[in-house]
């Protein structure tokens, strides 16, 4: 496995977002694909273009520079680009451990939750993804279906918090000892400590954490 | 509302707003229009007949009349200079020999529509995820059954060759010993312990070919030695079938490279196959022939032919097991899907026809010289 640096320079990848934010899907699956050829590795490819970009495309939409309409293409064309790495994401040795990853009602923002999904894949893990808007009875009737040793939530709008700390306490109603993370966008602008007040959960704040307390388990 | 206020409000509509203006002369053509509309189609619109921008497919569209229902919207798809139509709603105001047209687009219903857009493809792409993590979960258990399949197969070869080697034994030294009925007990053993090792190779050649671990000897040989030793091999069973067996081959056959144990492994399968469907007193002829790059090598039957519905899937696994067990032959079914594996690892091809004159050929080549013929893997 070649190191990120070595294929992922900073003209390659302004030119990768550039190309994403023009909607440029054909380019942009072709540079991944390139990097994919040339054996940059899946965590980096998550890590420094993926995860880099979204965030970039976030902070533009954010500081109101693109339209919604560009960043759910952004978004869009990034999940698309993920199924060029399922095939060897998902051949990696299996540990026979499990995880559920989902995002709560009224969160239509997935990828983060997918990408945290992959990354438990990429670790040999079962990271099943529930998507996006997933009502909390459904994601617990998987819980009890899959038997999972962690379940990871996902919250990209503030203003859904009060409907993530629900789906913690239904999940926490039928499994006290659930191991639970949480992460995503919007815990940049506060309700850590409403999330961390329920006992045994833990905040990811980006896949370089994940990374860490999956290589420690 | 006073005259600066006015202009301003003007000015916007004409150069900023979001939809479309046109004023239109009496004959429909356009004598102004906004700069958005301009953006839109992407064409100079002074002069153009409003009806060349429209996508009519009725032939209905008549500006004049339109105008004469001023109160009412008309929905209208619009050329844009992105290939696609666009839709906007219009109204049409005739105004002193003139009229002004303005278009308006549905906000509300392309917002709704590219969110349902969206929620499709990311279900799409959680149904491409969710495919690519069950192929790799059933790779992984076919891998396993290949596994078990191999190891089972390499720990009954062993004790399954004892019984055919001992009762041949029994058969050659102690006949004389035995009765009539006891030596049939006998021939039954040996013949059903040696199909039962015919399974068992054919388990281990799939195993290992499905492993990647099916290699491939390669050196240069005459086509001759496989098929001579294939032809003495089964001429007992053809002559107790009452079946002949010839040979056409041409004088001299080149040097080919080949794994010469593997291609009589495929000539053994296709012999003892065209034995089983020849009649009595038929025969079974093999011929080897060069045209090109290739040698060519046919081996035919006199017997029924095989149905055209099983001649596309007969090289599959298990499939021309089904065939010949139709037939009342005794196959394992994987036969010709091994010897298919075999001949595409030398980069040649096999195929089955129907003879005009009645009965099959199983034919392969094996070209003369392959790309890369040191190591193949099937």
């Amino acid at each position: 496995m070649k190191s990120a640096d070595s294929m992922l320079n900073e003209e390659l990848y302004q030119e990768y977002l550039k190309a994403l934010l023009a909607g440029r899907h054909k380019e942009c699956r072709e540079k991944v694909q390139m990097l994919i050829h040339k054996g940059m590795g899946i965590k980096d490819l998550y890590t420094d273009l993926f995860q880099r970009s979204m965030y970039e495309v976030g902070e533009l939409w954010e500081n109101n520079r693109i339209t919604v309409a560009r960043e759910h293409l952004a978004t869009s064309i990034t999940d698309s680009l993920l199924n060029l790495v399922y095939p060897s994401l998902f051949a990696t040795a299996r540990t026979g451990k499990k995880a559920v990853v989902s995002c709560s009602v009224n969160e239509y923002h997935q990828i983060g939750a997918k990408m945290v999904a992959d990354i438990f894949e990429l670790h040999g893990w079962d990271g099943h993804f529930l998507g996006a808007n997933t009502p909390a009875e459904d994601m617990v009737r998987f819980i009890h279906e899959v038997k999972p040793h962690v379940v990871g939530l996902s919250l990209s709008l503030l203003s859904n918090l009060d409907r993530l700390k629900h789906h913690i306490e239904v999940i926490r109603a039928d499994f006290p000892q659930m191991d639970l993370l949480v992460g995503g966008q919007a815990f940049r602008w506060g309700g850590l400590e409403a999330v961390r007040s329920y006992g045994g959960t833990q905040y990811i704040p980006n896949l370089e954490r994940l990374e860490t307390t999956l290589a420690e388990a | 509302m006073n005259q600066p206020v006015e202009k301003e409000i003007l000015f916007y509509l004409h150069n900023r707003a979001p939809l479309l203006f046109f004023v239109l002369d009496s004959k429909g053509h356009i004598v102004e229009a906004n700069e958005h509309a301009e953006t839109v189609t992407g064409i100079q619109l002074r002069g153009t007949p409003l009806a060349d921008l429209v996508v009519d497919f009725s032939g209905t569209f008549n500006p004049g009349s339109f105008a004469r229902e001023c109160h009412k919207e008309h929905l209208l798809n619009i050329k844009t200079r992105w290939g696609l139509p666009q839709s906007y709603y219009f109204t049409f105001k005739e105004v002193r020999n003139q009229v002004l047209v303005f278009g308006r687009s549905d906000a509300e219903e392309i917002e709704g529509t590219r969110g349902k857009v969206q929620s499709l493809n990311e279900d799409l792409n959680n149904l491409a995820r969710k495919l690519h993590k069950t192929n790799a979960q059933l790779e992984q258990l076919n891998r396993l059954k290949d596994q078990f399949l191999g190891m089972a197969a390499h720990d009954l070869r062993k004790p399954v060759s004892a019984i055919v080697h001992y009762t041949e034994f029994l058969l050659d030294e102690a006949s004389e010993a035995l009765t009539s009925e006891h030596v049939g007990f006998l021939q039954t053993i040996h013949s059903s312990t040696a199909l039962m090792r015919r399974v068992i190779d054919d388990f281990l050649d799939v195993s290992l070919i499905e492993s990647g671990r099916f290699h491939m000897n390669m050196a240069a040989r005459s086509m001759e030695d496989p098929m001579n030793r294939s032809v003495a091999l089964h001429r007992p069973v053809a002559k107790k079938r009452g079946v002949t067996l010839k040979v056409c081959l041409p004088c001299p056959l080149p040097m080919i490279p080949m794994d010469d144990f593997k291609i009589e492994q495929v000539l053994n399968n296709l012999i003892s196959n065209a034995i089983e469907h020849s009649p009595p007193g038929g025969e079974v002829a093999m011929a080897l022939s060069l045209t090109g790059e290739e040698l060519r090598v046919a081996v035919r039957n006199a017997g029924e032919g095989i149905p055209a519905r099983d001649l596309e899937n007969l090289f599959e696994p298990f499939e021309g097991g089904q065939a010949l067990k139709a037939r009342g032959i005794r196959s394992t079914g994987l036969g010709l899907s091994i010897s298919k594996k075999i001949i595409e690892a030398h980069q040649g091809r096999i195929w089955a026809e129907n003879l005009h004159e009645g009965g099959a050929a199983f034919c392969f080549t094996l070209p003369m010289s392959p790309q890369n013929p040191t190591e193949q893997d099937p």
